[in-house]
């Protein structure tokens, strides 16, 4: 088991928390009025999904958790279960609806990213940072909406609605941000 | 995306940046009618105030004969206001720009950040506290609800007052004495589950039981003020009625600490005591080092009247007021677009 400083954790980070492991949604300095240094974190316990907030000192020694990285291919949407294959073995695997926190609706059919797992669980996941995809329904520009924010909502591949410039058109690939759901450029 | 590129994008963006100015000219006028002068302090200096765990910016000063001085970027304007109360200027205020080096990522830090700084005189921190009720009241433009990122708070006066002692008691179920007394407390803090070695400080563990169980459950429905610090936790205040605790408050508002106000220490003796303390924990944390403002000293020599004195932090003031988290999107230039972090020396 590896240790690190507290203030060195990052979002993403896999770490043991009260004997179980947590992934970093969140971390962050932290200067009380007068005193010494302090690292603040949002942990999220990788068999339940619950949050938790706590305040390390930043000197303090934090166990980070050995997990295993794959890559995985996703098949389908069975409720809050998404099923994927190893492309390599082909062998299966779930994963928890949570585990995507809210990038789930960018899913495209076939696409491939890493997860990570811990005992044979998949506990997280790098999600690409951005999409490519169609618009599959788009208003030509709306009149009347152009002097403060010269944007419109379309609809793309999965039904997920994105506000982009007015210039793009329905049939057209867009670039969209995972993390912020925003129109970053045209493909 | 940057800042720049957002603002051209988006001509919506740029409401919150003259929110900000208006945040700013409400202060500036705040002050004007209520009797304080505007000063300005300077912002290069050959020593500045002596907080030990704050890191400053260190440059130096040259002239055309090649002479060199040591100079710093004050952390706080607090000592040069102090040099002017002392020198018989009444209420003053100022809104400065302040630089704190050596900090983690944080949404609630810039590195260079603009601060206020008020001192009423004849005062002492519950003057400084009525009247930011009523500063906040007419930045929120007269009313007493505030929406900040979907919840909504009250700025109706008075103001919720609790004690450091009734919050360990409230929150952390812990008692006056034990919060006091370092062998009592780290035991505590052991039971609580929180790491207690032989090097943790009764500061460590008294601020991580008050990070973790007490500062969640602060400004949660309209600001908190917290008074009334243990005198280790208050260098620059008077001592309060109850000789182990400091004329200190600091406002919760909204998971955010927004100000920390202090009856002035006016007494030098007192003042050059706890400076040189500081100063010597600098050294021992390996801060850089700086010689005492003697200044300053002689300054409350000659008499500081008694004065309530309070920080604000302005880039969260507008973050509060602007509904936005991070006070990275107050500013135009914040530090992480300025300074890439590919280009690290």
């Amino acid at each position: 088991m590896t240790q690190i400083k507290a203030n060195q954790l990052k979002r993403d980070m896999f770490v043991l928390y009260k004997n179980a492991p947590h992934m970093v949604l969140k971390c962050e300095f932290y200067f009380p009025g007068k005193g010494s240094a302090f690292a603040r974190t949002r942990l999220k316990n990788v068999k339940t999904g619950n949050v938790y907030d706590y305040t390390y000192k930043s000197s303090e020694s934090v166990e980070v958790v050995e997990v295993e990285t794959t890559e995985l291919q996703y098949l389908y949407q069975d409720g809050t279960t998404y099923h994927f294959m190893n492309p390599q073995t082909f062998e299966q695997h779930e994963v928890a609806e949570w585990v995507f926190d809210g990038k789930e609706k960018f899913l495209l059919p076939e696409a491939k990213m890493f997860f990570h797992s811990y005992e044979g669980e998949i506990i997280g996941v790098r999600f690409p940072p951005k999409v490519t995809v169609k618009v599959i329904e788009a208003a030509s520009a709306v009149a009347g909406n152009s002097v403060n924010a010269p944007k419109k909502t379309v609809k793309i591949e999965n039904g997920v609605e994105v506000l982009v410039p007015l210039f793009v058109k329905q049939g057209e690939t867009i670039i969209v941000d995972t993390t912020t759901g925003e129109y970053v450029s045209r493909a | 995306m940057k800042t720049l590129q957002k603002l051209r994008e988006n001509s919506q963006q740029w409401e919150k940046y003259w929110r900000r100015e208006e945040v700013i000219e409400t202060i500036r006028r705040f002050f004007k009618d209520n009797g304080f002068h505007e000063v300005e302090v300077p912002l290069l200096l050959p020593t500045v105030s002596t907080e030990p765990f704050l890191e400053v910016f260190r440059t130096e000063l040259t002239n055309d004969q090649g002479k060199k001085w040591p100079a710093f970027l004050p952390s706080s304007p607090e000592f040069a206001l102090k040099k002017l109360l002392s020198a018989g200027s009444g209420s003053i205020f100022t809104i400065t720009k302040s630089f704190r080096n050596g900090e983690g990522r944080s949404s609630r830090h810039n590195p260079e950040f603009t601060i206020l700084e008020w001192y009423t005189t004849p005062g002492d921190y519950w003057t400084v506290a009525g009247q930011f009720e009523q500063l906040m009241l007419q930045i929120n433009r007269g009313k007493d609800k505030l929406r900040y990122q979907g919840k909504e708070y009250s700025l109706k006066t008075p103001w919720q007052r609790l004690s450091v002692a009734e919050a360990f008691t409230k929150y952390a179920g812990v008692e006056v004495e034990s919060m006091l007394d370092e062998a009592k407390l780290k035991e505590i803090g052991k039971q609580k589950g929180y790491l207690v070695t032989a090097k943790t400080t009764w500061e460590e563990i008294w601020n991580q039981i008050f990070a973790n169980e007490i500062e969640p459950k602060l400004g949660q429905t309209g600001p908190t003020i917290l008074y009334d610090y243990p005198t280790a936790q208050a260098a620059l205040a008077k001592k309060a009625k109850d000789p182990r605790f400091a004329e200190r408050w600091e406002l919760y508002l909204a998971g955010m600490e927004l100000g920390n106000c202090f009856s002035e220490l006016t007494d030098y003796r007192e003042q050059e005591t706890r400076c040189k303390a500081d100063l010597a924990e600098r050294k021992k944390l390996g801060k850089t080092e700086y010689p005492m403002d003697r200044e300053f000293i002689e300054a409350l020599k000659l008499g500081m009247p008694p004065t309530g004195g309070i920080a604000v932090g302005v880039d969260r003031l507008v973050a509060l007021f602007t509904d936005v988290l991070a006070v990275s999107e107050t500013l135009f230039f914040p530090v992480e677009e300025l300074f890439d972090k590919r280009n690290t020396i």
